[in-house]
């Protein structure tokens, strides 16, 4: 085909509204653009190799907030019963019964931070 | 590896859909097998006929694989993918143009690479040629639509839908697109 025959079907397809036309098909037909023949197999490829990754990726995700969950619960049942063991000692939750100073003076604690 | 089968030949397009959401891969092969070279027309139209416009159809479809839980059924199939399509391309345009702009003294260069099969014979090669050139001649907002209406055969009011444009704006770039490829086509 040459050039000008080209150039003319360019220009009638372009010009009607019409998705069917002759110049249309024929421009498809002479043009035909495809990927090479292994396409299909590289996107299966690549998805569904770059899906193993990602399993990996959500494995170690969940194992961490796993991990996190255990150490978090134990934190709070640490002070929890720490709370509870200082109510039971002291008997309030005042803050110098939580800071460990409600038997102290201030005289003792003067004392106790200049050593006379 | 042998992923399309039969049995798919005559499923609908929703039907594949959901058929691939639960990790069929046969079902995903027949959409890729169905909308290949529509993705192919728009790929190769807006970039050339380049080994990048092979990476980027592949993209078209693995992000259409990762975003099919969210396809409603409200637009067809082919617009998805067409709208991913132009998405991706246009992407990689900017991307090459700031590429070429940071290396390259002529700024507004992009790639002009033709790798064209050595199977095709001569009339493709010429035909594929001439399209390549004029089309890579035009601006990329002119580009995408020349593509849409003249490779693929959208109607104005259907590139407007696919490219979330409005009607005028489609209207008028395409009188424009069709000014700017008779005068580039005249010095071809």
């Amino acid at each position: 085909m040459k050039h000008d025959e080209i150039k003319d079907l360019i220009t009638k397809a372009l010009n009607d509204d019409d998705p069917a036309t002759e110049a249309r098909r024929k421009l498809e037909e002479v043009i035909s653009y495809d990927f090479s023949g292994s396409f299909r197999e590289k996107i299966a490829d690549r998805i569904f190799s770059a899906g193993v990754v990602i399993n990996r990726e959500v494995e170690f995700i969940r194992s961490w907030n796993n991990a996190f969950m255990r150490i978090a619960l134990t934190g709070v049942a640490a002070i929890v019963i720490l709370v509870i063991s200082l109510y039971l000692i002291n008997g309030s939750f005042s803050v110098n019964s939580i800071l460990g100073l409600n038997d102290s003076y201030d005289e003792s604690i003067v004392c106790l931070l200049t050593g006379n | 590896m042998q992923i399309v089968e039969d049995r798919y030949d005559n499923a609908n397009d929703q039907e594949l859909v959901e058929a691939s959401l639960k990790g069929d891969k046969t079902a995903f092969g027949e959409i890729v097998n169905r909308y290949r070279k529509m993705v192919a027309r728009t790929v190769k139209g807006m970039l050339g006929d380049t080994v990048f416009a092979e990476d980027i159809g592949q993209e078209v479809f693995i992000k259409l694989y990762y975003s099919l839980s969210e396809f409603r059924g409200e637009a067809k199939l082919s617009t998805y993918i067409q709208r991913i399509a132009v998405n991706l391309t246009l992407n990689e345009i900017k991307r090459r143009k700031r590429f070429y702009s940071t290396f390259s003294q002529a700024g507004n260069n992009e790639m002009h690479e033709y790798e064209i099969p050595d199977s095709d014979d001569e009339d493709r090669k010429d035909a594929r040629e001439l399209v390549n050139r004029a089309l890579q001649g035009m601006e990329p907002k002119f580009r995408v639509i020349l593509t849409m209406r003249m490779l693929q055969g959208y109607s104005t009011k259907e590139t407007a839908e696919i490219l979330n444009l409005p009607l005028g704006t489609v209207l008028s770039r395409l009188s424009r697109a069709q000014e700017q490829i008779r005068k580039i086509l005249e010095k071809l």
